[in-house]
């Protein structure tokens, strides 16, 4: 009987890990190998920048959600109403914001008696791309303006860049890459509220959909 | 042990019963147990190796989440949040910096941003009855002249009962104004009403944490 009660107790155990243990990513599918692997390279890419005392972004394709990090703590989500990509393969790196969205910064006038309005999230632009270093481009776009001519044009302007390149390129006799470039929709107010979180150099981190 | 084999068939068809139930998305998690069954023997170690060092990168990652009091503050919507394991002590509204600028006297073309910094401090200073040492701006800022005299810069009773210093001069103190908290209005530090900069003071440490993102 001892056998049986170690046994209850053994799967039980069992049981409780099994529904706990989930780690960082609460969505992630145990068995599957490509999974596994994704989420591992995250968190290798995470661990760097989570000993650091600058917030990053993880962009995490798999829950569609942006997330400010810092210490591998969420600070803050943003839901991502679509995305799309190209070359996403080469999405693998720990990439470096080069700029923040401009701001239209209000000067302060001492000889004024007026008050100058503050700047708010509300001030932020709602379309955007952000450029990285490694070279991958973002492009930020309300979920309002989506449609076959909002996506026609988003590849029209990717395909005319690229075709720069290639000319370029091919002038220069140097071999010439697809750029990878994401698209996310999200609505007025997500975006304005990344741009607003955005710092320059901040590190970002992708979580791709393992390949099926 | 005919009784024996019966009972621990039962408590065995209990346990796995208890599992498909207790376990989150048990359908998912059924088809993957299935195909888990159905892999090669290697395929199977290799699983085990995947999960042990996703496990692994997991656990490695949330110790580095902070496991004392911290402080949160989102700058986008005025808040400022007292954290510890996950739950939320304070919840305030906050004025944090209004992000104008002011040009800096003389040639060329220096200014000061009026933002509040983002990143990770930490609580440097806790300070009671703070007085404000005015700095250059505030008087340019009013169009008054820079005094001399280091006297002159020193302004009692604007800050609150106390503050809290994360660096370079940032502060989290109180506010004679608290009808602008939830405003960007700050030249960088961050207000708070009298209650919750007493609560703040309280909980808080030299060196805890101040994420500000």
């Amino acid at each position: 009987m001892h056998l049986c009660a170690l046994l209850v107790i053994l799967l039980l155990f069992q049981t409780a890990s099994w529904g706990t243990e989930y780690g960082a990513f609460p969505d992630i599918e145990k068995n599957d190998a490509a999974t596994l692997e994704e989420a591992s390279r995250v968190l290798d890419e995470e661990l760097k920048l989570a000993a650091r005392s600058q917030a990053y972004l993880l962009i995490d394709l798999v829950t569609r959600m942006i997330e400010v990090k810092a210490r591998g703590v969420a600070l803050h989500r943003i839901p991502v109403a679509e995305w799309s990509a190209s070359s996403i393969e080469q999405m693998t790196k720990t990439f470096r914001l080069n700029a923040r969205p401009p701001i239209l910064r209000r000067k302060l006038d001492p000889s004024s008696v007026a008050e100058q309005e503050p700047i708010a999230p509300t001030d932020m632009p709602t379309q955007y791309v952000l450029t990285f270093t490694p070279a991958l481009s973002v492009e930020i776009a309300p979920v309002a303006q989506e449609g076959l001519s909002r996506w026609a044009w988003w590849h029209g302007v990717r395909w005319w860049r690229q075709l720069g390149r290639w000319t370029s390129s091919f002038v220069g006799g140097q071999p010439t890459q697809i750029e990878p470039a994401l698209r996310l929709s999200l609505s007025v107010e997500q975006a304005q509220s990344l741009a607003w979180s955005l710092v320059d150099e901040m590190a970002l981190v992708i979580r791709r959909p393992a390949a099926k | 042990m005919g009784d024996m084999s019966r009972t621990l068939l039962g408590i065995a068809s209990a346990a796995v019963g208890l599992l498909v139930v207790t376990v989150p998305q048990s359908s998912h998690l059924q088809a993957s147990v299935a195909s888990v069954s159905e892999m090669a023997p290697v395929d199977r170690v290799l699983l085990h190796r995947l999960q042990e060092r996703y496990k692994n990168l997991s656990r490695r990652l949330s110790q580095f989440a902070p496991h004392e009091t911290y402080i949160l503050v989102d700058t986008a919507r005025n808040r400022l949040y007292v954290k510890r394991q996950g739950e939320v002590l304070v919840d305030a509204m906050a004025s944090t910096g209004s992000g104008t600028v002011l040009d800096k006297p003389g040639v060329g073309h220096d200014q000061w941003v009026f933002d509040t910094p983002r990143g990770e401090f930490v609580v440097q200073s806790k300070l009671t009855h703070p007085v404000w040492v005015k700095p250059d701006w505030a008087f340019i800022e009013e169009g008054m002249a820079v005094p001399r005299n280091a006297a002159e810069r020193v302004e009692s009773g604007v800050l609150g009962e106390y503050a809290l210093g994360f660096g370079k001069g940032y502060f989290i103190h109180g506010t004679l104004y608290p009808r602008l908290l939830g405003k960007s209005v700050t030249h960088g530090c961050i207000r708070l009403d009298d209650g919750d900069l007493k609560s703040v003071y309280q909980l808080a440490r030299v060196g805890t944490p101040i994420l500000i993102f």
